[in-house]
């Protein structure tokens, strides 16, 4: 009789809303993050030293070719029109001082004038970056392996050149129905950018000095960035574009 | 312990319940759900610009100018070169899938001694050595036909005081002995196949297999108000389009050609050479229309009907393949009728001490190869002529495995085609000299190198670099290298053919029909998706190859009904064919198309080293050909090969 009591009163709605409450805290604020790792770029590239130091703008390495494709990230070739270490000399030079090619600490211990006469920053945190990718990437002749925060499968096909007439000052107006694909605060500024990268990208990336880790996702291998096909979606239908598979999926 | 577990149970249904009002749950089935996705082993795609890069492909005997399409600097496919008139835009089917070879996991990665991997520098050793010990018994087997490098290849050779240079036996060695041989001519023999307002074909497979294929689609395409006739044994798919196809036996083709001279010269056509009234009169009475009836089993009234043609075109040719002696016939009959027959002036010399490209045809492979030392540049012979080719110690240039690289004592990897410099001067057939130039347009991807450099290090030839020998080849040619790279042709116009004779006394004799002793006569044919003696089919192409070639990996012959029920077999029937030293099997289908008494058999297949695609596909055509001696004309050839055929 009294087991049964006792029974009674701890089996009550307690437990389970102590379990309720429990998962729900882990559920939102503790388990999500556990789907990612962050990952660091292969070495340090400022926008802003880029930007704001040397006056490019996105389209001095983010530009579309003469056939309309897109560039995305700048290759060695790009980079090489202002950090013009020549690969050959530089590794002429290498091989002269007797130091393993692949050795790149050995490399950027070393000093070799080929590579240093030819670098261009002022600061030495900056001259550390630039060596590092000069060393490790450009006289390698190995493109830089950049992670892209806005990864999309090779399933996905994206086409810059069809997005780039949107503007966000266009897009404002829909600013409620695509609260949750793109960023609210785009939408608050003053006075839109002329560019739409914002849209996608990561807010006025052009002014990041230090670029953020990548979030990879553990189990499906995509940024945390990576835009989902719901989001597409939404802002094709919200834009009268055609929501087909074949759009994308080509 | 009660109150404890069903607390227990009734947290852990709260605790579920919760879960699923958090994002986790469905967070990780999307994740999960992209994660399968996502497997390993699915090829990933690279980025980077897509560009189209002019250069040349060596696949195919005569070679492609082509387009390489490329990504982030890798070639992953090829279209034709509008820029170019070797290509008009059009593309091979070997040349097309050059790409894919290129990547293909059947490369040879490293150099190899004996089944060893080994450096570079090791290797130069070891072929040095062996060519200081094997003094001028050298030889060279090239399978490139119009390439620089033969001149490199042929000026080692000088070096060594040998002049063993051979190529893989090709319809450009037999013109050549007829034409500079036989009838003392200047030049190589071209087809104006675009300007000709009838063209007899005669045996020369032009929009399949022969010659500069796809110049010659390109001009048959253009020349619409031309008159295509095909003469061979078989119905092949240029006979397929042709405006007539007349059945000629292969061994026939000189009596069938002298038959139709009879008719030019009955109307009055002459030819200013010292032998012509000989020429004349070995024809007159020994190629009568009757006597080659009876020889060839053609009709009188067709090779009339052909004459007659012929005669009244303003603008003819006659386009051999085959033998010596069907190629001096064509020839005669070209300058009789003095058509659309050229003399291509041949290009300068790079290598002063190179051997020019007639020197370099002059000598002939299926009479036996044995050397010291034998250099296997890009050829197969150890496919396709396995019992004529004997050597010391074998080195074996090529950029994937082949029969001859598994056999060979040294095996050198060459860069492919996108991966290095090259060139193509005047591929056989074309009307005019036409000279291209091949760049690299892709880094390699093994330890491969440029085998004419290789070769450079091995004698002073006053080059250090293959590349230094094309910039010299493209100042001898006359032609800008910048505007060559850039994927255009110099081009400089064929000349009228003069020859010095027309060879009567050997014609008379060398064109006279000898067939093996074999039940049926041999046809065999050439598919370029298929392969050649030098190429097996590419990856992409098996899905190409029809029924009538290949049914699973049974390789299939034709024949027609006659020739079927004579042997009392049917479609689907399996037979094995014997011929020379060998033995295929194969299927049977029926074909129209071929003459009755031979049976068509495609060549390229049975491969016994290669890739997936190749290897083990179909049956080897060349084991069964035979070789027969062209006494008269000095040369040997495989037409006339028979076979005799049993059901199993």
């Amino acid at each position: 009789m009294e087991e049964r009591r006792a029974s009674k009163r701890c089996g009550g709605v307690l437990p389970f809303i102590i379990g309720f409450l429990a998962t729900c805290v882990l559920g939102w604020a503790v388990i999500p993050g556990l789907f990612f790792d962050k990952v660091e770029q292969p070495v340090w590239f400022s926008h802003a030293v880029h930007v704001d130091g040397q006056g490019m703008d996105c389209e001095s390495c983010h530009y579309f070719r003469d056939d309309g494709s897109y560039a995305g990230f700048p290759t060695n070739e790009v980079c090489a029109e202002c950090h013009a270490v020549d690969p050959e000399e530089a590794m002429e030079a290498i091989a002269e001082a007797g130091i393993d090619p692949s050795d790149y600490d050995a490399i950027m211990k070393a000093e070799i004038g080929a590579i240093e006469d030819n670098l261009a920053s002022g600061d030495d945190d900056m001259m550390a970056a630039e060596r590092e990718y000069v060393v490790k990437y450009l006289i390698q002749g190995k493109e830089v392996p950049w992670l892209n925060y806005q990864f999309q499968p090779d399933n996905v096909y994206f086409s810059h050149a069809a997005h780039k007439d949107m503007t966000i000052e266009d897009m404002a107006e829909l600013k409620k129905e695509l609260s949750d694909v793109v960023d609210p605060s785009v939408f608050e500024a003053e006075e839109f950018p002329e560019q739409n990268c914002n849209l996608c990208h990561m807010k006025d990336i052009h002014l990041n000095d230090v670029p953020p880790a990548f979030q990879r996702n553990i189990l499906s291998g995509y940024s945390k960035m990576t835009m989902k096909m719901w989001k597409c979606e939404r802002c094709h239908a919200l834009k009268g574009q055609p929501n087909a598979c074949y759009t994308c999926h080509k | 312990m009660s109150v404890a577990r069903r607390a227990f149970i009734q947290m852990s249904v709260g605790a579920t319940v919760g879960i699923l009002f958090t994002p986790t749950v469905w967070v990780a089935l999307d994740d999960v759900s992209i994660w399968t996705q996502n497997w390993p082993w699915i090829p990933r795609l690279k980025y980077g610009e897509v560009k189209s890069v002019p250069t040349v492909s060596k696949m195919c005997d005569s070679g492609c100018a082509v387009k390489v399409r490329t990504c982030a600097g890798e070639a992953f496919a090829v279209a034709g070169n509008e820029d170019n008139p070797l290509s008009g835009g059009g593309v091979c089917p070997l040349c097309a899938n050059s790409a894919q070879v290129k990547n293909s996991p059947n490369r040879i990665k490293t150099p190899m001694l004996n089944g060893e991997e080994i450096s570079w520098d090791k290797a130069k050793e070891v072929v040095a050595e062996k060519l200081d010990a094997a003094g001028s018994s050298v030889a060279v087997i090239s399978g490139d036909q119009n390439g620089t490098v033969n001149e490199v290849f042929s000026a080692l050779l000088a070096d060594k005081g040998s002049d063993a240079f051979y190529m893989m036996p090709c319809d450009m060695q037999a013109a050549d002995k007829a034409w500079t041989g036989l009838m003392g001519g200047y030049g190589q023999i071209g087809y104006d196949l675009e300007g000709a307002d009838v063209v007899l074909l005669a045996g020369a497979d032009a929009l399949e297999s022969w010659g500069p294929t796809v110049a010659n689609l390109k001009a048959f395409a253009a020349n619409g108000s031309g008159k295509f006739l095909f003469a061979g044994p078989m119905q092949t798919k240029t006979a397929a389009v042709a405006d007539k196809w007349v059945p000629v036996p292969a061994e026939g083709m000189a009596a069938f050609t002298l038959g139709v001279a009879y008719y030019v010269l009955q109307a009055g056509m002459t030819v200013d050479v010292a032998d012509f009234a000989p020429f004349r009169a070995m024809v007159m009475n020994d190629y009568s229309p009757a006597k080659v009836e009876a020889a060839t089993g053609v009709k009188a009234d067709r090779m009339a009907a052909i004459a007659k043609q012929l005669l009244a075109a303003s603008n003819p040719v006659v386009v051999p393949g085959g033998s010596v002696a069907a190629h001096g016939a064509a020839f005669a009959l070209n300058l009789l009728l003095g058509g659309a027959m050229k003399a291509v002036p041949e290009f300068g010399k790079a290598v002063s001490t190179a051997m020019s490209r007639s020197e370099m045809l002059n000598k002939d492979i299926l009479e036996g190869v044995n050397a010291d030392l034998l250099f296997v540049y890009e050829a197969n012979p150890a496919y396709a002529l396995p019992e004529q080719v004997k050597a010391g110690f074998t080195v074996a240039f090529d950029s994937v495995n082949t029969e001859t690289t598994a056999s060979a004592d040294l095996v050198l990897p060459t860069l492919h085609g996108f991966e290095r410099f090259d060139d193509l001067a005047s591929p056989y057939g074309v009307a005019d000299a036409t000279y291209s130039l091949g760049v690299p347009v892709s880094k390699p991807s093994v330890n491969a190198a440029c085998a004419a450099t290789f070769v450079l290090g091995l004698a002073d030839l006053g080059f250090e670099t293959f590349e230094e020998v094309l910039e010299a080849k493209a100042e001898a040619v006359g032609a800008d290298m910048d505007a060559l790279a850039e994927g255009g042709a110099y081009v400089a116009p064929g000349e009228t053919p003069v020859a010095a004779g027309l060879a009567a006394n050997v014609l008379g004799k060398a064109a006279v029909p000898v067939k093996g002793s074999g039940a049926l006569g041999l046809v065999p044919y050439t598919l370029l998706n298929v392969g050649t003696a030098n190429r097996a089919t590419t990856p992409n192409a098996p899905c190409t190859i029809s029924n009538n070639q290949l049914l699973g990996d049974k390789m299939v012959v034709m024949m027609n009904s006659a020739t079927a029920k004579q042997l009392g077999v049917g479609v689907g029937s399996k037979v094995k064919l014997s011929g020379g030293n060998g033995e295929c099997e194969a299927l049977v289908q029926v074909f129209e198309g071929v003459l009755t008494g031979a049976v068509a058999a495609p060549l390229g297949m049975g491969h016994t080293v290669g890739d997936e695609f190749s290897k083990g596909k179909g049956d080897n055509v060349y084991k069964i050909l035979t070789v027969s001696s062209e006494a008269a004309a000095g040369a040997s050839t495989w037409a006339g090969s028979t076979v005799n055929v049993a059901k199993i």
